[in-house]
């Protein structure tokens, strides 16, 4: 599997909280690759791995498969359509962002706005999402025979490849760690290992974990990683919040994880020499893994997250080898468990 | 037209860096007519018309386009920027870039929501906060690529979308650019003279040298403006609307325009069945700034195609409206030669 080829077609899916439908086929033509199991339910995608059996531990790999939108709310008398947000979205860049709005069929679209000169606003003030609409160059009548009330919305830009083998492009949250569990996948192959696993590509975590939440009560592993992104040190962040680019996977240390799994996975990386770094969050992590942890009687759950710069804008930037070296940590991992 | 203006707000021309626009339109007339570059870098034009006439008609239309320029690299290998010609913030984060000469690919980011105050998230930031990546690691690494003084533009977008509309960067004023290459194509009934110019975000300044050497007794400048027909914008307020044709104003922020000129504009709209609208607002300015105080005066009209979002990656025009400017221009052109 070419992990880049892979991350870019990934890329190319839009995915919206709520509408994971549309990752269903791409996705399960590949795990097919691997093994017959595979469900789709719920904007989940989960597929199992080895013979499960009582004396041996079962793993869940998860990573979630939704992305930031937006989502069409009223269609205006002049054809430009409001909406409301999907997800964390930082409303300081909205103004001309293009965008598409996935009616009956694809529409595109831009971001407009009162320009400063006309309000009577300061300046600089940010702009509320009730004072945003979006420009479909239609008027009202034909876009009502493409477009309807609660069809999503997505940012509308190409991947970029930049200097490093680093990518910036919308949605690397979460497909860079979507593409790390399935090159997990790959490399593990045909090789026999002593536990049993299931993938997870879940659904609307941008709106707080719920495809996890109901996916990992039927699953009951005994043991969960929850792959996400994380902050990278950037010329603006606080250096004490982030991970660098290209330094490794980083491994949560945080009192609603497992301390076990957290310091296995870091025992791992000593051992193979898998470049590492450590999250310490002081409560919960703000991922999959808060619900993983407390399923049914609870789960031992930890995170590994990929550095990842400007979150939730159409220009997050990863770098190709800490995806790499997450997936070789998560391979070591189900070969030790 | 829709061809080459599709080529032309692809190329990078920020404006001082017009290079790439500059070879593009000299690739397209180089057999079609005479021409020259004078020393700020417009292409000053000539095509002889079927008829000779005593009076200079010339057609003018700039070539730069909005955008940022390098002037500081950081240790940790990013760019700082500063904006060339007038440029929102709020357009600029969040966007892929492309950093002259190298054509070096890079993103416009910013500190993630999620670790903004509740101030910060209220507020855009400065331009002096904005930071260009390329994915460099270093300052020495990014040296290999960058050199101070690059220009950053946004990202090649051209795109024709919803009923009849196109969006993209640098339609103001590949627009212009891309109607005179029509011009200069057809066979002219009478001489004219072409001025592709340069640096007209920063002032006019191209417009004033090539009119200076023209020396033109008319001038038709083809440009854009703003339309701001969108939501909630009162009625007196919009400008101008997309789909009601080509813009001709009576008065803007740098000129008072040729009154003869301005009434043949609408009687030709009407005999013509060419729409044709004015602004509502004295907004805005262009080239004609320079032109009609040029030596001892110069007659001058501008054409405009009424543009949403001026100035941001996805400016928004209406084809049909382009047309029109087009059709205005060539029977305003002839309408002149017979004054």
């Amino acid at each position: 599997m070419n992990l880049k080829n892979t991350l870019m077609e990934l890329l190319s899916i839009n995915a919206v909280s709520g509408s994971e439908e549309s990752a269903y086929n791409y996705l399960t033509n590949i795990l097919r690759n691997y093994t017959t199991s595979i469900e789709t339910k719920n904007g989940n995608i989960i597929a199992h791995f080895g013979n499960r059996t009582a004396d041996k531990p079962h793993v869940l790999v998860d990573a979630h498969i939704d992305q930031i939108g937006m989502i069409c709310t009223y269609i205006m008398e002049d054809g430009f359509i409001k909406f409301s947000n999907i997800g964390g979205l930082d409303l300081r860049i909205m103004l001309a962002q293009q965008v598409i709005i996935h009616g009956k069929e694809d529409v595109y679209g831009v971001i407009s706005s009162v320009p400063p000169h006309l309000s009577s606003g300061k300046s600089n003030e940010v702009k509320e999402i009730s004072e945003l609409y979006i420009d479909t160059g239609y008027k009202k009548e034909e876009l009502e025979k493409i477009v309807s009330l609660g069809d999503k919305i997505s940012f509308y830009s190409d991947a970029v490849e930049l200097l490093n083998d680093r990518i910036a492009s919308k949605s690397l949250d979460n497909r860079s760690s979507v593409a790390s569990v399935l090159y997990m996948i790959s490399l593990l192959g045909e090789e026999n290992i002593d536990c049993s696993f299931s993938v997870l590509f879940s659904s609307q975590e941008e709106i707080g974990e719920r495809g996890a939440k109901i996916a990992c009560f039927e699953i009951e592993p005994d043991f969960a990683i929850a792959v996400d992104v994380t902050f990278a040190k950037t010329a603006d962040e606080d250096p004490y919040k982030c991970g660098n680019m290209d330094g490794g996977p980083m491994i949560g240390v945080s009192p609603s994880l497992s301390r076990e799994i957290s310091e296995k996975l870091i025992n791992i990386c000593k051992k193979q020499s898998i470049p590492y770094q450590i999250e310490v969050m002081n409560g919960l992590t703000g991922t999959n893994a808060d619900q993983f942890s407390i399923s049914k009687c609870g789960v031992k759950t930890c995170t590994c997250s990929i550095p990842l710069k400007y979150m939730h804008t159409p220009v997050e930037v990863v770098s190709i080898k800490d995806i790499e070296n997450t997936s070789k940590l998560l391979v070591e991992f189900l070969k030790e468990v | 037209m829709l061809n080459h203006l599709k080529d032309l707000s692809n190329l990078i021309g920020v404006s001082g860096d017009e290079n790439k626009v500059r070879e593009y339109i000299i690739e397209n007339i180089k057999d079609k007519c005479e021409y020259k570059i004078d020393n700020l870098g417009n292409i000053i034009a000539f095509k002889k018309g079927k008829n000779k006439i005593e009076k200079k008609i010339m057609f003018a239309a700039h070539m730069d386009e909005v955008g940022m320029i390098v002037n500081y690299i950081n240790d940790d290998g990013t760019l700082k920027i500063s904006p060339v010609g007038g440029l929102y913030v709020e357009v600029v984060i969040g966007r892929s870039v492309i950093v002259s000469k190298n054509n070096m690919k890079g993103v416009i980011g910013s500190k993630a929501v999620h670790n903004l105050s509740s101030e910060e998230k209220k507020s855009s930031p400065k331009f002096d906060n904005l930071y260009v990546d390329i994915g460099s690691q270093s300052k020495e690494e990014t040296e290999k690529y960058i050199n101070l003084g690059d220009t950053v533009a946004f990202m090649p977008n051209f795109m024709e979308f919803g009923d009849d509309k196109i969006k993209s960067k640098a339609l103001d004023d590949r627009i212009g650019c891309a109607i005179m290459l029509d011009l200069i194509s057809d066979e002219l009934e009478y001489d004219a003279y072409f001025a592709f110019t340069v640096q007209e975000e920063l002032g006019l300044r191209g417009a004033r040298t090539s009119t200076y050497d023209i020396e033109p007794d008319f001038a038709i400048v083809l440009e854009t403006t703003t339309a701001s027909d969108i939501p909630n914008v009162s009625e007196e307020k919009v400008v101008c609307k997309l789909g009601k044709g080509a813009v001709v104003s009576y008065m803007d922020r740098s000129t008072i325009y040729d009154k003869e000129l301005y009434s043949l504009a609408f009687e030709i709209s009407k005999s013509n069945n060419i729409l044709c609208q004015t602004k509502t607002a004295v907004v805005g300015g262009n080239d004609s700034g320079a032109i009609h105080i040029s030596r001892k005066g110069v007659r001058t009209i501008a054409i405009s195609a009424p543009s949403r979002y001026l100035h941001s990656p996805a400016s928004v025009v209406k084809k049909s409206d382009l047309i029109a400017c087009e059709n205005l221009a060539k029977m305003l052109f002839l309408r002149i030669a017979n004054i």
